[in-house]
This record gives C-alpha cells, sequence and structure tokens, in this order.
C-alpha cells in the first residue's frame, strides 16, 4: 500500500479507535449468525492458517491472530483488519497478496480469502466469551541493564604496574602485564629469539618488507644498548612503513576501487583515499584527528592541506563511506539505499569501535546493548549527508584566481562603460496546483543549494553582471540564473538543491549550455544509468535557452535531490567511468514542478547583444584575463562527503523500508553516550566529537588492540572488530587498558605504540615451540612465547621484489591495472591488461577491482572488500603452492634475482650465502649450502643461468620464505 | 543455534598430544584460556578439506548446479499456461510491479508446444526433446521466487544466499561443512563454458570462509587452471625443496602451520598430475560421445556436452560441488528481453543434450543417487512482453529442478498463478532450496554456521525449509 494511503488510514483508524474505547469492544454486540459465520467460515481458517505463526507460541512480525483486539492492535507493521473496511485491512491486502503476501508459502483457497473479507466487512464479530488476549511479546535475550554492564563499555581502567616476582625479565611496562599474566599461570617466558631473528621480525612488522643485508649487518655490530631503538627509530621513517600500515587500515575500510555487482564500475579516484591513509601513518598523524578526518573532514574549520601541493588533505579521509560496492540498475532505490547504509555504518561501527552495529538493522541486538534505534539514529547521520565529488586543489589553487578573474572582469567594466541597459526577468511562471516553482535564483545567495565549487559562483548572476567573452566583448546576463560559465568554461563546480519529496511527475528546468548536466538523484542513487535510471540524467547541449523535462512519474513519493553539474559528476561505465567533461558551462534559469511535460513559461533570452571592448585599456586589462583564465589549473577530484539536507531517519521495522515506525532523532549509540538521549540531534561533527572523546570507552582500546593484533599475531581482544559479547575477551584486561590510556596520553601518537610494543622483552621473545609452554597454553594466549606468523598475501608478493631487486619505491598515484590472465573472465573486465610485474610497484598501489582481485593476492588471503576485516584468515590451500610454483610473475623474478646475484661473479659457495642473507635474512647451514651446490652442478645439461634461476626459484618456495619465526 | 561440531578450533595432533600428557589440570587451564573458542577458527594448522561426518546419514554425495546464467522462462519451459494463450495480444489483467526494463508490452504465449512425457506425464516443452526424456527423473518445482528483479543481486542470492557481494558460495559452504573424499581436485570446481555470470568471481567465492573453501573456475579448453605445470620437470627442483624445507622446520622447531604447508606442496603436485588426465576426452567411446552431443553439429552444444563429462568426471572422483556455467550462444544468456525464440532455442539447443546426457549416464553409473543435480537461472521471466517479443525479469515466480540423490522423480511442486507469474502455491524461496541442497546433503542448515561478524552465519541466513515433498 503506498505511504500516503497506509498514513490516511492509520489516521483513520486512530480517529476509530478514539470513538470506540476500548479498542476491543465491538460497536454492538455480534448476532448469532454473524457468530456463526465467524466460528464456521473465519476461527478454522484462522486455526490452520495462521496460528502457528501468529498465536500463543510464535508472533512473527509482532502479530497474534488469536483475539480481535490483537487483531486491530496488529503488529509492526500496524492494525491487521479495519472492521467494516476490507480495502483498508491489512490483512485482506495480504490474503490477496498484495504488498504483504500471506500466507508465504502458499495463497488461500479462493473461497477462504471470500470467507474472511466477508468477515472484515461483518465488523470483525468475534464472540465476547473468549476474552480478549494481549499483544505480541516480543522481547528476548539478557535485559538491557545486563548488556550495559559489559566489559568493553565500562570506562577504560587506568591501572598500575602489576608487582612481578621475576623483576629482571621486564624491559617496559608492556613486560610487567604480561610477565604478570604468566606468573599467575604458573608459566615462564621461553628465552630471547637470536638478533637476526628479531631484526628480521621487527622489519616485516613495520615495512611490510625483509631487512637489507646492511641493515642486518649494521644491527649486528652494534653493541650499543638502544641498538634496537635505533633500528625502530629507522623502521618508523622509512616511508615503507606508511605503506606497510596503511594496508591494514584499508583491510578495516573494505578499500577496493571499483563497485562490484554487474559492470564493476570504477570509482575514479579512490586511490587517492589510499595515499591519504600513506600519508597520514607516515607523519603520525594523531590517531584522535585521523579519525575526525574520518567522519567529517569536510567539515573542520581549518583542514590540513597537502605538504606537497597545498591541496586540502583532511577532506580526502571521508571518502571511505563511498567505498561500497554499489548496484548496477536496481529495482528498489530505497532497498538499495538501506543496504548501502547498512554497510557504510557496518564498516563504520566495526573499525572505530568494535561495534557490530548493523546487526541492529532488523531488529534489537540479540546480544548486545544496541537497539533498532541506535541504529536508526545514525543511519539519520548518514542520510543528512551525500557523496561529493571533492575538488582539492579550490581554496589554495582555484579559488584565488577566481576572485583574481572576477576583480579583473570588474575593472573592465567599470573601464569599459557599457551602455546597454541591464536585462531584465521577464515575469515569475504562473503558479497554480500542478505547476510549482521549486527554483528561480532570484535569491541574491543559493539559499537552500549546496554549492560545490568555484564554476556557479557565490550566488545566482545579479543585475548588471556580465561574461567575458573572447573578442573581447562583453555579454550582458539576464539576473537570477545559476550559470557556470561566467567566470571560465573551464571550471567545474556543481550545484544541490535541497532534498524533497517527489510530488509531480515531471521536473522541468529552463536551462542551457554546452557539456552541461542535469540529474536528480533519487533515494541518494546515483549510478545513474539504462536501463530504468537512464531518464534522470539529462545532457545540456543546447546554447539556447530551452524547456528540459525529466519524468520522475516512476518514483513519486520518493526523496530526491537535484544535481546541476558542471564536471564534478560521473559517467558510469564498466571499467571506464570517468568524471563528466567539465569543460563548456551549464545555465538554469527556472525549475518546476509539474503534472506534465509542456513548457510552463516563456522562453527568454539569457544575455543580451556583445558589447564590443574597444578601448585599449580594457582591451589590455581583457587580455590578462583571458592569460590568467588559461591558466586555471585542472580540478583535483577526490571522492568526499558533504552535508545535504538534515533529516532523521525513521525505524525501519524488521529493516524493510517500506515498513517505516517511530522517528529517531540523529545521535550516538546511547549505551556509549549517556547524553545521546534527549539532546539535539547531532551532526557528522559532532559525532567524530564523541568518537574521539577520551570517556569513549572503545576508540582506544579498539585501535591499540589492532596495532597489538599485527605485532603480536593475535590480538588481546582476539575479535579485533567485535567487542560485544559473542566477540572475546581479553586475555590481558589490565594490559589492554593500560595501552588505551597510554595511547590517549602519547597524544594518539600510533608510532609511540608501535615503539612501545616491539621494544619489549615480550616481543624479543622465540618462537619456537616450548614444552612446558605450549602444554599449559596451546593457544598461546599468555605470550609465553612469540608467535610465528605468514606474511599476508601483500608483504610476499613485496618480499619478491624486494628479493629479485625489481621493487620500484615510487610512491604514491593512480593504480597500476591489474594484470589480467586469460582465467579472469567476465562482465566489467578492463579493456587492458596491466604488467605482470606491476611495473615493479609495492602490492599496495596495484588496482583492486572487486569483480577481477589479483589471483595471487586471493591465494593468499586477500580478504573481500564487502565488510571490516580487521583479522584476516590464514589458509593453507594448494592455490599458494601451485602460486610460488608456478605463476609467470613469480619464475620471472627469480630469474631477476639469479641475474643480479650473478652480476657479483664470486664464487657458487659465496653467491649462494648472499642468497639466503637476501632471502632469508641468515646465511645458510652447511647442509643448506651443500644442497644447493649439489643442486646447481646436476644442472650441468641447462646453461648456468638457468640453473641459478632454478635455484632463486626453489628459494621463493622454502617456508622460511613466508614463515616469519 | 549451533552445534558444538563447530565450536571449537581444530586441536591438532601436538594440542592433542600436550593435553593428554599434561593430565586434567592443563585441559582445565585449556578451556579457561579458551573461553572465547565460540568462533569455528579453522587454523593453519589442520587441513581443513579433510572429510567430515555429516550431520546426518547423507543422501546425497555430490552436488552437480546446472545454472542456467539469466533466467530461462518458467512459461516456455516446465510451466504451461493456456491463459497466456487464449489471451495473448492482450494487456495483462492483474497488477505488474517495477520490472527491470518497465517496457510492458501484453501477453505473450509460449511460441512452443507442451506435451505431456514420461510415465509421470508431466509437461515439458518442445525446447528440451532431450531432458523431457528424463522427466520421470526429476523433481520440478514451479513456485521458485527470489527477492531480487537484478541479475548481479540474484545471482549473489542464488549462490550465497545474500543479494550483497561477498559472501561464501553454496559450493563453499557444502566444502566447509563436508571436505571432501578427493584429494587432488578442489573440492569447490566451478566449470566455466564460457560466460561468467553478472557478479563474476564472488558467486564463487569463500567470502569469509577461509580460502581453502574457494571455487576454483576451471576454464574450457585443455588449460582449464592457471598454474598447472607438468610435473616431471619440476621434479629435481622440488627434491631440493623438500631437502631446504626440511632445514627450515629443524632450525624453527615444530611448527603446525609450517608443517602443513610442505604437505601443502604434495596436494599441488597431486593436483598437478589429476588435472590434465581429468580434462582429456579423446579417449571416450562413440556411445558416450553421442550420449553427451560431443559431435553435435552446433559447436556450443559440444562444448556444454563436454562440460557435462567433465561434471560427471569430478563427481567420479569425489569432487563435492560442481558447477557448469552456460556457454556463449551470441544472444544474451537465457536473459531474452527480446527475440524470445531465437535466443531461448539456441540456449535449449546448447544446453539440452549435455543435461539429458549428464542424467542418463550419472543414472547408468549408479552416481545419480548420490548426486543431487540442480537446474535452474536467478529467476524467472515475466509472461507478458517486454517490448513484443522479449521477456523482462521476473523473481515473482518461476521453476527450477531437482534430480537424483535423495530426490523424488517425476514429481510436480508447487503453482504458480494463470498466467505463471506470481507463486501462489508452496512457494518455495532460495534459502528453502539451500536448505533442502544441504539436507539431500546430510547437514542441517541450521547448524552449518560460521561464526563472523558476531554472528553464527549461514548459508541460510535466519531463514530456510525443507522441501519435504519432493524428497524420496
Amino acid at each position: 500500500m503506498p505511504i500516503k494511503r497506509r498514513l490516511i488510514y492509520i489516521c483513520g483508524l486512530l480517529a476509530y479507535l478514539a470513538c470506540t474505547c476500548p479498542a476491543s469492544a465491538q460497536d454492538a454486540k455480534p448476532d448469532s449468525s454473524a457468530l456463526e459465520f465467524f466460528e464456521k467460515s473465519v476461527r478454522p481458517v484462522l486455526v490452520t492458517r495462521c496460528i502457528s505463526c501468529h498465536g500463543d507460541e510464535k508472533q512473527k512480525g509482532g502479530l497474534r491472530l488469536d483475539s480481535r483486539a490483537a487483531l486491530m492492535s496488529g503488529g509492526e507493521s500496524g492494525p491487521a483488519i479495519v472492521p467494516g473496511k476490507p480495502m483498508e485491512s491489512r490483512l485482506v491486502d495480504a490474503i490477496n497478496y498484495g504488498d504483504l503476501q500471506m500466507p508465504p508459502k502458499s495463497k488461500l483457497p479462493a473461497v477462504e480469502i471470500q470467507s474472511l473479507t466477508k468477515w472484515v466487512e461483518m465488523n470483525a464479530p468475534w464472540p465476547e466469551s473468549l476474552g480478549p488476549k494481549t499483544g505480541a511479546t516480543t522481547s528476548t535475550g539478557k535485559p538491557w541493564a545486563e548488556r550495559k554492564k559489559h566489559w568493553s563499555l565500562q570506562p577504560v581502567a587506568d591501572p598500575a604496574l602489576p608487582n612481578v616476582k621475576d623483576t629482571a625479565w621486564p624491559h617496559t611496562p608492556i613486560d610487567r602485564f604480561i610477565l604478570a599474566g604468566l606468573e599467575s599461570s604458573n608459566l615462564k617466558p621461553t628465552h630471547d629469539a637470536d638478533r637476526r631473528t628479531w631484526i628480521r621480525r621487527v622489519t616485516f612488522d613495520l615495512t611490510g618488507l625483509p631487512p637489507t643485508i646492511d641493515e642486518i649487518d649494521g644491527f649486528l655490530k652494534d653493541t650499543s644498548s638502544n641498538a634496537q631503538e635505533k633500528v625502530v627509530d629507522h623502521l618508523l621513517a622509512s616511508p615503507r612503513y606508511g605503506e606497510r600500515w596503511a594496508r591494514h587500515w584499508l583491510d578495516l575500510v573494505r578499500y577496493a576501487e571499483t563497485s562490484g555487482h554487474e559492470f564493476d564500475y570504477d570509482l575514479p579516484d579512490a586511490w587517492r583515499y589510499r595515499d591519504y591513509v600513506i600519508r597520514a601513518f607516515n607523519a603520525d598523524l594523531p590517531y584522535n584527528q585521523f579519525v575526525t578526518e574520518h567522519i567529517a573532514g569536510d567539515l573542520l574549520e581549518k583542514p590540513r592541506c597537502n605538504p606537497v601541493d597545498g591541496s586540502n588533505e583532511s577532506i580526502l579521509a571521508t571518502g571511505f563511506f563511498y567505498l561500497c560496492e554499489g548496484t548496477h540498475s536496481p529495482v528498489d532505490l530505497r532497498d538499495e539505499e538501506a543496504a548501502r547504509i547498512d554497510n557504510q555504518l557496518d564498516v563504520f561501527a566495526k573499525t572505530f569501535q568494535g561495534l557490530t552495529l548493523a546487526c541492529a538493522r532488523c531488529h534489537d541486538h540479540k546480544f548486545d546493548a544496541i537497539t533498532t534505534k541506535d541504529y536508526y539514529a545514525l543511519s539519520g547521520v548518514l542520510k543528512s549527508s551525500r557523496h561529493h565529488h571533492a575538488i582539492l586543489n579550490e581554496d589554495n589553487e582555484i579559488k584565488p584566481r577566481v576572485a583574481a578573474l572576477d576583480e579583473l572582469k570588474s575593472q573592465v567594466v567599470a573601464a569599459a562603460k557599457p551602455t546597454t541597459p541591464p536585462l531584465k526577468s521577464p515575469a515569475p511562471i504562473a503558479a497554480s496546483k500542478d505547476v510549482v516553482v521549486f527554483e528561480s535564483f532570484n535569491t541574491p545567495n543559493y539559499q537552500g543549494w549546496n554549492v560545490a565549487r568555484s564554476a556557479f559562483g557565490n550566488s545566482p548572476t545579479g543585475t548588471g553582471d556580465y561574461q567575458l567573452s573572447k573578442e573581447p566583448a562583453l555579454v550582458p546576463l539576464k539576473p537570477g540564473l545559476a550559470h557556470s560559465g561566467r567566470t571560465s568554461p573551464r571550471l567545474h563546480g556543481s550545484l544541490r538543491s535541497r532534498t524533497f519529496t517527489i510530488e509531480h511527475p515531471f521536473i522541468l528546468f529552463l536551462t542551457a549550455g554546452s557539456g552541461g548536466r542535469i540529474n536528480v538523484v533519487i533515494d541518494g542513487f546515483e549510478k545513474i544509468r539504462s536501463p530504468i535510471y537512464g531518464g534522470l540524467l539529462v545532457d545540456v547541449n543546447n546554447p539556447q535557452p530551452h524547456w528540459q523535462a525529466i519524468d520522475v512519474t516512476m518514483w513519486i513519493g520518493h526523496e530526491a535531490y537535484i544535481e546541476l553539474s558542471d564536471g564534478a559528476t560521473i559517467d558510469y561505465s564498466g571499467g571506464n567511468s570517468r568524471y563528466s567533461n567539465g569543460s563548456g558551462d551549464l545555465i538554469v534559469d527556472e525549475i518546476v514542478f509539474a503534472k506534465s511535460p509542456g513548457e510552463p513559461g516563456p522562453v527568454t533570452a539569457f544575455s543580451g547583444p556583445k558589447v564590443p571592448i574597444t578601448d585599449p585599456k580594457s582591451r589590455s586589462l581583457a587580455e590578462r584575463y583571458r592569460t590568467l583564465e588559461s591558466q586555471l589549473p585542472a580540478p583535483i577530484y577526490a571522492l568526499a562527503i558533504t552535508e545535504g539536507t538534515p533529516e532523521n531517519d525513521r525505524v525501519h521495522i524488521r529493516g524493510n523500508p517500506r515498513s517505516l515506525g517511530d522517528v529517531v532523532p540523529r545521535r550516538f549509540v546511547e549505551a556509549i553516550d549517556t547524553s545521546a538521549s534527549g539532546s539535539a540531534p547531532i551532526s557528522r561533527r559532532d559525532l567524530a566529537q564523541k568518537l574521539v572523546d577520551p570517556a569513549n570507552p572503545l576508540t582506544a582500546r579498539v585501535m591499540v588492540n589492532r596495532i597489538w593484533k599485527h605485532h603480536f599475531g593475535e590480538g588481546l581482544v582476539r575479535s579485533t572488530d567485535d567487542y560485544g559479547a559473542m566477540g572475546q575477551t581479553p586475555s590481558n584486561p589490565q594490559l589492554l587498558d593500560w595501552l588505551a590510556r597510554e595511547f590517549i596520553r602519547s597524544g594518539w601518537s600510533i608510532k609511540h605504540m608501535h615503539k612501545l610494543m616491539v621494544l619489549s622483552h615480550t616481543y624479543a621473545l622465540s618462537s619456537a615451540a616450548d614444552t612446558e609452554g605450549d602444554k599449559a597454553d596451546p593457544a598461546n594466549r599468555l605470550l609465553h612465547r612469540m608467535n610465528v606468523r605468514r606474511l599476508e598475501a601483500e608483504a610476499v608478493r613485496d618480499s619478491v621484489l624486494a628479493v629479485s631487486g625489481r621493487l620500484d619505491p615510487t610512491m604514491f598515484g593512480p593504480s597500476i591495472p591489474v594484470h589480467l590472465t586469460p582465467f579472469m573472465d567476465g562482465r566489467g573486465r578492463p579493456g587492458h591488461s596491466g604488467p605482470e610485474d606491476g611495473n615493479g610497484r609495492r602490492t599496495i598501489y596495484q588496482n583492486v577491482r572487486r569483480n577481477f582481485v589479483a589471483p595471487f593476492l586471493l591465494a593468499f588471503d586477500f580478504p573481500t572488500p564487502s565488510s571490516c576485516t580487521g583479522r584476516r584468515n590464514v589458509s593453507n590451500i594448494p592455490a599458494q603452492a601451485l602460486t610460488m610454483l608456478n605463476d609467470p610473475f613469480v619464475v620471472a623474478q627469480a630469474k631477476l634475482w639469479a641475474e643480479r646475484v650473478s652480476k657479483n661473479s664470486a664464487a657458487p659457495d659465496e653467491q649462494i650465502t648472499q642468497l639466503y642473507l637476501t632471502a632469508f635474512g641468515r646465511p645458510p647451514s652447511a647442509k643448506e649450502k651443500e644442497a644447493a651446490i649439489a643442486y646447481i652442478a646436476s644442472q650441468t645439461k641447462n646453461d648456468k643461468s638457468a640453473a641459478w634461476a632454478d635455484l632463486c626459484h626453489v628459494l621463493f618456495n622454502v617456508k622460511e620464505f613466508i614463515f616469519i619465526p | 543455534m549451533h552445534c558444538g561440531r563447530y565450536h571449537e578450533s581444530p586441536l591438532s595432533r601436538r594440542d592433542m598430544l600436550f593435553r593428554c600428557a599434561n593430565g586434567f589440570g592443563a585441559v582445565a587451564l585449556a578451556a579457561l584460556l579458551n573461553d572465547e573458542s565460540r568462533g569455528a577458527e579453522i587454523s593453519t594448522r589442520q587441513d581443513p578439506l579433510l572429510p567430515k561426518p555429516p550431520h546426518f546419514k547423507a543422501k546425497a554425495k555430490s552436488v552437480i548446479f546446472l545454472f542456467m546464467d539469466g533466467g530461462p522462462s518458467q512459461v516456455d519451459t516446465f510451466d504451461p499456461k493456456p491463459r497466456l494463450d487464449r489471451e495473448h495480444g492482450n494487456p495483462i489483467k492483474m497488477k505488474v510491479p517495477a520490472t527491470q526494463f518497465n517496457n510492458v508490452g501484453n501477453v505473450l504465449k509460449c511460441p512452443w508446444t507442451f506435451k505431456q512425457r514420461g510415465q509421470s506425464g508431466i509437461p515439458v516443452s518442445d525446447l528440451f526433446p532431450h531432458v523431457a526424456k528424463c522427466v520421470d527423473d526429476l523433481a520440478i518445482i514451479r513456485s521458485m521466487t527470489s527477492n531480487f528483479s537484478e541479475h548481479t543481486a540474484a545471482n549473489y542470492f542464488m549462490h550465497t544466499g545474500s543479494g550483497l557481494q561477498g559472501r561464501p558460495s553454496h559450493g563453499s559452504w557444502v566444502s566447509y561443512g563436508l571436505g571432501t573424499e578427493c584429494r587432488d581436485l578442489p573440492s569447490f570446481v566451478v566449470l566455466n563454458s564460457g560466460l561468467i555470470p553478472p557478479g563474476g568471481a564472488d558467486c564463487f567465492n569463500n567470502g569469509f570462509l577461509p580460502a581453502s573453501f574457494q571455487g576454483s573456475v576451471f576454464k574450457a579448453g585443455p588449460s582449464p587452471l592457471a598454474n598447472i605445470e607438468p610435473v616431471g620437470a619440476q621434479k629435481s627442483k622440488l627434491d631440493l625443496l623438500r631437502t631446504l624445507d626440511g632445514e627450515t622446520v629443524s632450525r624453527v622447531g615444530p611448527n603446525d602451520a609450517i608443517e602443513s604447508a610442505i604437505a601443502n606442496y604434495e596436494l599441488a603436485g597431486r593436483m598437478q598430475a589429476a588435472v590434465p588426465s581429468l580434462v582429456e576426452i579423446s579417449n571416450e567411446s562413440k556411445a558416450t560421445r553421442d550420449l553427451y552431443g560431443l559431435d553435435d553439429e552446433y559447436p556450443q552444444a559440444r562444448l556444454y556436452g563436454r562440460q557435462c563429462l567433465l561434471a560427471r568426471r569430478l563427481v567420479e572422483r569425489g569432487v563435492r560441488f560442481v558447477e557448469v556455467l552456460c556457454p556463449n550462444v551470441g544472444a544474451d544468456r537465457w536473459d531474452q528481453h527480446s527475440g524470445l525464440k531465437t535466443g531461448h532455442e539456441n540456449n535449449a539447443r546448447a544446453t539440452d543434450r549435455g543435461v539429458a546426457g549428464l542424467l542418463k549416464d550419472l543414472k547408468a553409473r549408479g552416481l545419480l543417487e548420490s548426486t543431487l543435480v540442480i537446474w535452474g537461472g536467478e529467476f524467472g521471466r515475466t509472461p507478458m512482453a517486454q517490448g513484443s517479443d522479449g521477456r523482462d525479469h521476473n523473481p515473482f515466480g518461476f521453476t527450477m529442478w531437482m534430480a537424483g540423490g535423495g530426490v523424488k522423480g517425476g514429481t510436480v511442486f508447487g503453482a504458480t498463478d494463470d498466467y505463471g507469474y506470481y507463486a501462489v502455491e508452496d512457494k518455495v524461496q532460495v534459502h528453502d532450496l539451500h536448505a533442502t541442497m544441504l539436507h539431500l546433503m546430510g547437514m542441517d542448515h541450521k547448524r552449518l554456521t560460521y561464526r563472523y561478524s558476531g554472528r553464527d552465519m549461514r548459508l541460510t541466513d535466519v531463514h530456510g525449509e525443507i522441501i519435504k515433498p519432493i524428497l524420496a
């Protein structure tokens, strides 16, 4: 049933209830024939068809159908019947398989449908004697107050360092906590790892690459007491550090550069987000600032600037919201919007808070203190925001030049003193019920519009505005236009309207332009493309003013906004989705909602006759204008978020966007933020503040645990993304809290946390099996020894490149296209394959296409970019062996490596030592050397270089290459 | 909610020895330390593909899913609707929901003739002359429904039980639940005949399950998999590798993950040996070639027939889950938005002989009893035309069939309305199909869970009912 009708009928029902209280009472006592009809034809249907799901035992949808009162109070989607009015009764709609379809498996026989319909029409007679039963009871699980006592929701404690028996062992506070834990279980830490193992371990951990021979030698020779610290400082200062740790972060935000689904549309410039994260880690950007920029980087008064080009850095972080998948032509846009927001909230809540908030989309969380209202309170925050194509160099490069151009133009006008009378607006369009003027741009600014950057200026054209044309001449502009070309056709930008509900079948635009575009964005759906949605996009390529109609009949009742764009929007086309051409201009005079597509008003010229500029002074000013204009830099686009029209969302009953419940004001999760209820609706800025508030019990805990996980193999909380009741409890709660406090004390310095962890004695322990400890703690939760770890997919590939000598340390920039093998097939396959070796660049710079993830990475557990992954799987599959044995990339790198080593023409046993030092950070044992020499010697039939390449290839396959002890 | 079987992280041999040796105290401490061990962690320490016992006695050991990409029309294949003939060319007399292309034409009759077939007398249209002969082995579900009108979401839904990208495929779930009896081939194989369905690789991915359960997509032709090389040439390298790996182990000390990775190379070696012989079909008899249509005059029928033959060989070798994809017949899969007649005829011609050959061959070899064959697309098609001669997507009522492995042949289950638009009798959801499939494989779909994202995830989410009337 359409929402409107539903509302009318609910209002009607309320009025009805008001006059007939109590609700269970019947208008008049039903006569016996009516009751007989009920007993004979209605009750049996209810009992046999409905009660198993809507009775005493189960109340699906919160509905029970075993009393008249229950039918009338209904379930989650409202009352089931309106006595006397079958057409308004949800029950009747459902059994006729309308919006709801009940019973779900099979439609009732026609005669039973007739009986129930007739019964409702008869005012739903029901015998009094049976007495009214109460409505549904739905509460399950632990009481709310209990849930709020869950450990992770309690304030972070400030534990003192524990006392330990063995006071000599601890080097750092971390060691005190670890040792205390071990001692309380009567365990001891195992022996230390050797120095070669330590430097290999810490180098992989911090940079994702093996240490070089020189780095190892330097460390081994350094006998100073802070030799380890020097290594760590060196590694943390290396640009390779950010490349390593950014990738861990990208796992959390399901980083990908395409939308997946049928055509795998590009998300152009998503890589700028990746570069942002690398820079942030390398610069040790305080984590509270990092979080703030993710949530509200577009709203900061003083955004950070890119250190190299001065462009807006902070806004880049917000792109993470839109790294989600997106459907090609979904039939139901409300479902699509709900699914998108679900994913955004899921990633947001797990990444920053370790909360499985998305579980509360359809029902209150089954285990945690998270309500459906919490979910929709945050959904409102996202609904109040929009996807945005930010222009990063707007403030630092474009704006000052536009100001200079505008100043020059006013000087030209002052000098040329044009005499043409300024143009005036014609009489306004006659409004009526069927013709509603949405916008005429007759206000002194773009009131109610989101102005995305310079092209459209700060206001619509006013009286006495001119364009400066090439001749040179001044072109008088009609006042009251949104005009993207009045300063320069080279400028890009967009105007977005407030959100409105579509009530008329047509939106009409009085417009002109070249290369301009008008989009109607419905329910936040932007991948506008045929089929279905092609009509919501109009390319404006006619310089003469004309009326243009967009047919929105299909979407009456939906929420929408209008986007007027000159560039700054995307043409979605599979592997070639690009920004639309921003040269030219778009001019819009009127926007009208109408019942029919006909022209609602006259068309008048947008500009008057040109006034040639003749005097030399004006001509020279105009000349300068042209020169400056030609130097306008191209826009640098980035994925970002921006403010939309503030709105509160409504609870979607059972997650169904067509079944709406209470309005929930925008707020944070109540169990964390005690001030949440009752306060004014929050903005994204407020939300960021609530995350980085030192009193937030989760933000610091979740992040220090993520860092811990990557250094020690497992988190103190092993379920890194779930701090709820279904997650795991911390193995060392005091340590977790101490680290969280220390993190905040340090000014949220991630590098400080690295140093604390990797310089601990615990980190320096050997990973070798330790009989005593392993007996008592086989899962090594208390860390009596170090864990052996397998390298992640990226580190495996990067190590191959580093060892072969092919690694190109170039940082940043557009991604290297994925190398396509004949085995990678399907829709949205890019037209061109990338290089087999990815140009030697680190894996983080390789294009991540949702539908074409590189098989090499997949084999080594690269996570599906669908939700937050704080803890990757570590599997052991034949594809790993087959990849290392046969992938042409690995074979080619082995050859390169062999060539590199053979250049130093040393004796074979010297060369083998070099190979071992390069690949494993240690010299070979006698047996290893012997086996390798024997192998080379046995390959006499081949030429020697092939034998060495084969040996190098074997070394890539030795388990020590990918397992770090 | 979930059975204990999938809770504990599997004990390795070494863990077991430690625990036994150390008596009750150590077990108690281990329990204390492992209070979190609810997640079904598959660690690197044990081969997760080792065969596992089902929840209860299974009817079927393997599944062959014949995926009819694009959505074949139910009213033109297995669900005859005389009303379409009567009202051909007239506007449809019912409420029509938004369709994918929203270009709603008039009622379009079936261009083919239905005949009653076999002993059961179940009608099948002339599109499938060969499959029609097997009708007594089929349980035809005429009341399938899906939740999505758009290909990709519907494909993900059919394959993973969710319309979103990135969930584990049904083949991954089955492999996770049962492991595999085939030690030299992957447990979940997708035979690509030329058309990868919209949504691509994520129809066959392991999602949040470990990569061991990934579907392996085999290309048609002599080299089906990447990175498979003749084993002989590698022998000396593998020998050296074994020696050097041995040294690593003695340096690092005993470690399950490293030892498993070494053992993994043995499996990879067996796979390299097994794959070439799997796809070598030159030695098949004339009878087999005829049965599968390997010499059919239509090249796509030859290709698809070969894939069906490979499917049989795979289940014969103990592979757990095989999905066969459609060949490219020039038109757009089964997705006939226009040109229904030519398009459906080509698709039927490409697949009919192979499918029938597979059913007959499995039966003749006694494999049909233990192999569940499932046929169908991601949705069906509208009874009214799109434009003049096509049909649009219809997720509200369509046909799929099952055969073999515990299914009652010669059955029709469920019904659509008089137009064949909506399922109105015994509606079957995709979750029900999955629940039934798992049931026949000996698994309770409510107990096959994996802890992810704070939930015990299931192929059937929170839904799914077994379609009991079609069980033998």
